[in-house]
């Protein structure tokens, strides 16, 4: 009973001194933690190497920086040391990060030369078409002028042709048709059934140029009284005009008048100048925008 | 084997010299010589830092990386070589680091000048395109 309480005496006091030692032993081994500012330094470098853009960047830099940070984190009873471990491993992680992001906007540039070159290159191609473009807009406004001129001058031929079929004549008072004595019987007014011959050319030219009107003219020569011509020259006029409107063409575009006889183109003490005397005379007018 | 037991004895003088000669050295050791390499290095750090504009970029780790050199230079005529060593590695590194960070600010003005022309390029083909259909 008594070795046993001593046994258990010594059990306690050995139990004392290992508790005591390793205490002391835990006391010593607190004092080297690792140097201020090293952890620090740690979760700076970890956050690059976190980093998938820049943990494969500066390799040199990022392993000078893995050195120095391992440097910093070893015990260090030196203040002074740990503190310039710390320093350099601070300043060596920020070197690495400026190195790595100076890499990766290098690598971007390839990427921004690459846009630019794609972008110039549509501008170029967008700017050859519209080239194309305005050139084939301006081929087409020349061929379309070209065209209209042809056209015009196909108009003039046509018109002159026109006007020739006519036997019109051009004179002071614009293009004169002049229909002789083939008209009317002698001393009448009702146009001859040959008449509508003659009389069809002009037809078909107003119908073909609508914005021209006529004025007629009759005209005899003297044989007879002054008032007896006049009324037949009026007559006469009338019975063109009569015609022309069954014919379809508008009667504000054709007016009528009798000059009798008094404006002669010929000597009236000849037949040959008498029949040159009687006569009818379409005058033509030139269009309101004389383009023709 | 006798000849070369004399030859050993006579050479004792000399290895009485040699000894006093490491005796000096080590006196001469405990004021140890400026470091003139980290010195050295940590000028050339900031010459390169200076030619690539850092003083422009990096204006604030150029000035440290100076003054930690002024204090290096001091250390030394203090006789304190360790610290002025130390020193001269601190500007050394800071030095460096205005380096790659004035490289890193150019590198990146260069792509923010790249981006912006690059949209204005853009735009402007889209507003052509727009104005063209």
């Amino acid at each position: 009973m008594n070795t046993i309480k001593n046994r258990g005496m010594m059990l306690g006091k050995t139990l004392i001194a290992t508790t005591v030692a390793a205490v002391l032993l835990a006391a010593c081994a607190a004092t080297p933690v690792k140097p201020d500012g090293a952890a620090e330094a740690r979760d700076k470098l970890t956050q690059l190497q976190a980093d998938p853009n820049l943990a494969n960047r500066a390799p040199m830099a990022m392993r000078e920086a893995d050195a120095a940070v391992r440097a910093a984190e070893q015990p260090e009873v030196d203040q002074d040391v740990a503190a310039y471990r710390v320093y350099l491993a601070d300043r060596k992680v920020d070197i690495a990060r400026a190195q790595a992001e100076t890499s990766l906007a290098e690598s971007q540039r390839t990427a921004l030369s690459a846009q630019r070159e794609r972008a110039r290159l549509d501008a170029r191609t967008r700017e050859a078409d519209a080239a194309h473009l305005a050139a084939a807009n301006s081929e087409q406004d020349a061929a379309n002028a070209q065209q209209a001129a042809a056209n015009s001058e196909m108009q003039a031929a046509e018109l002159q042709r026109q006007l020739d079929l006519l036997n019109a004549k051009p004179t002071d008072r614009g293009m004169v048709l002049t229909l002789g004595d083939v008209l009317f019987e002698t001393g009448r007014a009702d146009l001859k059934p040959g008449a509508a011959e003659n009389l069809g050319r002009l037809v078909t030219f107003l119908n073909k140029y609508p914005d021209r009107t006529i004025v007629i003219e009759g005209y005899t020569d003297s044989v007879g009284t002054e008032d007896y011509n006049q009324g037949l020259s009026e007559r006469r006029a009338d019975s063109v005009k009569s015609y022309l409107t069954r014919q379809g063409i508008d009667s504000t575009r054709v007016s009528a008048s009798g000059k009798g006889m008094s404006e002669p183109v010929a000597g009236n003490d000849s037949a040959s100048g008498r029949q040159q005397n009687r006569r009818v005379e379409v005058v033509i007018s030139q269009p309101p925008a004389a383009s023709l | 084997m006798n000849a070369t037991s004399h030859a050993h004895w006579r050479s004792l003088p000399r290895t009485a010299v040699s000894l006093t000669g490491m005796l000096i050295l080590a006196a001469c050791a405990s004021t140890p010589p400026p470091p003139i390499a980290s010195l050295q290095a940590a000028h050339d750090a900031i010459s390169n830092a200076e030619r690539v504009e850092a003083g422009r970029y990096a204006a604030a780790e150029l000035g440290e990386a100076r003054t930690k050199l002024a204090s290096a230079d001091t250390a030394v005529t203090e006789k304190r070589m360790t610290m002025a060593d130390q020193l001269a590695q601190e500007s050394r590194v800071e030095a460096n680091l205005a380096s790659a960070r004035t490289a890193d600010i150019k590198a990146k003005a260069v792509n923010e000048e790249m981006m912006r022309s690059n949209g204005t390029l853009i735009e402007e083909m889209q507003r052509n395109s727009g104005d063209k259909p």
